[in-house]
């Protein structure tokens, strides 16, 4: 066991000194933190106040849409104002926040500015579209605006006369703009739009629009239940959505883990069979010895890996609980941190993980040690690796699934297939599968591993020392049976 | 590392007994017989494709042999005394990454060895072979012959009995094959046993106390270098422009032919001196331009004994 430990030790360090491993223990993290503040960021601050100018020649629409503009830009701001207040309340998270997010002003989406000096907006369609075309191009600015020292026009929305109209031609809003991208301000006014058309159609015809929105505002409510939840408090929540879902990622988690090592195991197999090193290793350990080392450094490096990750996320849980805001209005951020939090602090999940992490890696991390040793170059063991690439694919095309019916036919038959056990079984955890299933396949599963060491390692034996084309299948066959 | 027995000491160092390797229909090696005393610097001779390396590699149980037994230091697997065992390989290579002194203590630590011991033995050695000053480099970045020497110190680290040396020598300039001359001496005047394959015959000649040599997978010859030289007739070279054909009457002359234009070999008999052909050239009035009765080398026996099947090999 010493040299076994030896041959580990020098595996695991080796791998950590390598950039690649520092990089990947810390990007993991810090995509998760990009992730969930850089997108609140962007939308507060990140994208500009739009400019744009309205000109109604029907008259009728400018000041439906300037009301319906006003009413949703104070609705904004009365949103923001609360949530500053609960902020600065006592036990709230104060001075802490981050600039950008919820407590401060919000920026205005959308921002109608007067016609340029020496547009006429009472022109013809086309001779107006064309005196703004220079404003909309960007080759001229707009006056400097609270929002901006020199805006550029984002878009002209131009209302001809006649739209609504039930006789005649179809008249439709003009709408000009650059960037077919960003449809926000076209959709709300659209909808705005609509909805006054809709409402005069409903006069016309003797109908209160107002009863029409209450109508159209009826909605069945519905109460989702969980009847394994304690008796009172089977309401499903945030909290029961996140553990549902927490299996996947880290079912993810040991995917990406498990593509991670591969490579570097290929490498330190194929390093030593080329360098000839193997034959200095082989007169001091037997090959087991050095099969198991090597598996034993790999599943360190996936570990320190693995913890590193989980425990970002769990301080990251924590951290986020403490210092953001736990009300709706700023989207329970800090109540979902905790919730993850507490999840992991209570359930069976980094247990289990644990545990299918382990086994999964010994069975997956047997055979990469075993197509390393049967090739002497990087290209002959990628060749190799492409089915089984294929076949760890698997898991993944299952993922979308096996939430959805966790102890149904498919995730319960992937369960018993040994190479994806570890993925399908922690993907169903949460669901509470069948004793049989846990313990079962679990068994199962060990039983394999012990099998691939052991085959794996009459073929490392031999493949060691190899030279030459990888063997054929039938005589690897014939190494495992030991002929 | 194992227990030191009473027996184990007096006994050779290592015995292979009619030890055979077949891959399928082809013979690596075919019972091949060695004894190697303790204390020694035993060569182990032979062309390319003699079967050395595989008999090395089933001498270090990397490979099991067919048949026969192999017993290194009184051990039935060479694993089984690992710590005691050293280990060159012919094909040298390093951990890119690592640094030299980690290499070393790597690898004496897989001998052994305690970490801190082989950290200091590492540093310890590097130093005395003046590579003091690339320590802390990565292998990577060190000359060919510095990683050869890395590597023959990694392999004598842990201070082993038995040191087994394929082709050492092979790679390295004449002042590092000095060095590593140095080092299989001083192993040998430490009491270790140097089992060392080469086919650079002078180096075997300088070195060797005793040695074999082997081609196709069977010892030709065992014994000292003296009794090696005794195996091949002994020659005197001459150079005239006379008839020498009468030297070929002489009693103690087996032989006589020309070897260029003016230049002639006199093959001698068993025990025959080469002053008689001397004497004899005087009395016949045969006038020498030279005259070279040197010993026959270690090349001359290795070429008389491994020639002809060597050069078969080679054309097969």
């Amino acid at each position: 066991m010493k040299y076994v430990w030896r041959v580990g030790w020098r595996e695991f360090m080796e791998n950590a000194r390598t950039k690649g491993f520092w990089i990947g223990i810390l990007l993991f993290p810090l995509i998760i933190a990009v992730a969930s503040t850089v997108p609140a960021l962007l939308m507060a601050k990140g994208v500009s106040t739009r400019h744009f100018v309205l000109v109604d020649q029907d008259g009728s629409f400018a000041p439906v849409i300037r009301k319906e503009l006003a009413r949703r830009r104070q609705g904004e701001l009365d949103d923001a104002r609360r949530a500053l207040a609960q902020a600065a309340a006592p036990g709230g998270a104060g001075t802490n926040l981050a600039p950008g997010l919820p407590g401060r002003t919000p920026r205005a989406a959308w921002l109608e500015v007067p016609l340029p000096e020496g547009v006429d907006g009472t022109a013809e369609p086309a001779l107006l579209e064309n005196q703004l075309r220079p404003w909309l191009r960007g080759e001229r600015t707009l006056p400097r605006s609270e929002a901006s020292p020199a805006p550029k026009l984002f878009a002209a929305v131009i209302i001809p006369r006649g739209l609504g109209a039930t006789n005649g031609p179809a008249v439709a809003i003009r709408y000009w703009g650059e960037n077919q991208a960003d449809t926000g301000l076209r959709d709300t006014l659209q909808r705005i739009v609509t909805e006054e058309l809709q409402g005069r159609e409903y006069r016309s015809l003797g109908v209160d629009p107002a009863i029409v929105s209450r109508v159209e505002a009826r909605r069945a409510a519905v109460t989702e239940l969980d009847p394994r939840k304690a008796a009172g408090d089977e309401r499903v929540g945030m909290k029961d959505r996140i553990r549902q879902w927490a299996p996947s990622f880290f079912v993810y988690l040991l995917w990406v883990s498990i593509f991670a090592v591969s490579q570097m195991l290929l490498n330190s197999v194929i390093e030593e069979k080329s360098n000839r090193i193997i034959e200095v290793l082989l007169s001091s350990v037997t090959p087991h010895e050095l099969m198991l080392g090597k598996l034993l450094g790999v599943m360190m490096t996936g570990g320190v890996m693995m913890v590193a990750w989980v425990g970002s996320i769990f301080g990251m849980g924590i951290v986020a609980s403490l210092f953001l805001p736990a009300g709706a209005a700023s989207g329970g951020a800090g109540n979902i941190a905790a919730d993850v939090a507490g999840l992991l602090r209570s359930s069976w999940l980094l247990p289990a993980f644990g545990g299918y992490f382990v086994l999964g890696y010994i069975a997956y991390a047997t055979v990469f040690l075993t197509i390393g040793s049967l090739c002497n170059t990087l290209k002959d063991a990628q060749n190799l690796m492409g089915p089984v690439m294929i076949v760890l694919m698997v898991p993944m095309f299952l993922m979308p699934f096996i939430p959805r019916d966790p102890n149904g036919p498919i995730a319960t038959v992937a369960s018993w297939i040994p190479i994806y056990t570890p993925f399908v079984m922690m993907n169903r955890i949460a669901a509470s599968p069948p004793w049989l299933d846990v313990v079962g396949t679990g068994a199962l599963l060990v039983a394999f591993d012990v099998f691939l060491l052991w085959a794996c390692g009459r073929i490392f034996r031999l493949a060691i020392l190899r030279t030459g084309q990888p063997p054929r299948l039938v005589e690897l066959l014939r190494w495992v049976q030991g002929r | 590392m194992g227990v030191l027995l009473a027996a184990d000491m007096d006994g050779p160092a290592l015995e292979l007994d009619t030890v055979t390797k077949r891959y399928g229909d082809f013979t690596a090696v075919d019972g091949l017989s060695l004894r190697v005393p303790r204390g020694c610097i035993y060569g182990f001779l032979g062309p390319n494709g003699a079967g050395k390396t595989t008999t090395l590699r089933m001498i270090l149980d990397i490979l099991r042999p067919t048949s026969g037994t192999i017993r290194v230091l009184g051990a039935g697997s060479a694993l089984e005394v690992r710590g005691r065992v050293g280990y060159l390989p012919e094909e040298k290579g390093l951990y890119k990454k690592m640094k030299a002194w980690s290499v070393i203590a790597y690898f004496a630590g897989l001998k052994g060895m305690s970490r801190l011991a082989a950290r200091r033995r590492a540093f310890e050695l590097l130093e005395r072979y003046g590579l003091k000053d690339f320590a802390e480099a990565r292998t990577e970045a060190l000359s060919k012959g510095m990683g050869q020497k890395v590597q023959v110190l990694a392999s004598i680290a842990h201070d082993p009995e038995l040191v087994i040396l394929d082709e050492p020598f092979s790679g390295l300039d004449p002042v590092n094959q000095g060095v590593l001359e140095e080092i299989v001496q001083d192993l040998r005047a430490r009491g270790r046993t140097v089992l060392f394959s080469t086919h650079v015959m002078q180096h075997a000649e300088r070195l060797c106390d005793r040695l074999v040599i082997i081609a196709r997978g069977r010892a030709l010859f065992d014994g000292t270098v003296p009794e090696a030289r005794r195996v091949v007739p002994r020659v005197v070279r001459i150079e005239t422009d006379d008839d020498p054909g009468a030297l070929a009457a002489l009693p103690g002359v087996a032989g006589l032919h020309g070897t260029g234009p003016s230049r002639w070999q006199v093959t001698l008999a068993e025990r025959a001196d080469p002053q008689d052909v001397l004497r004899a050239c005087f009395e016949r009035s045969i006038r020498l331009r030279s005259f070279d009765a040197a010993e026959p080398s270690l090349h001359d026996v290795f070429m008389a004994l491994v020639g002809p099947s060597a050069r078969e090999a080679s054309f097969r």
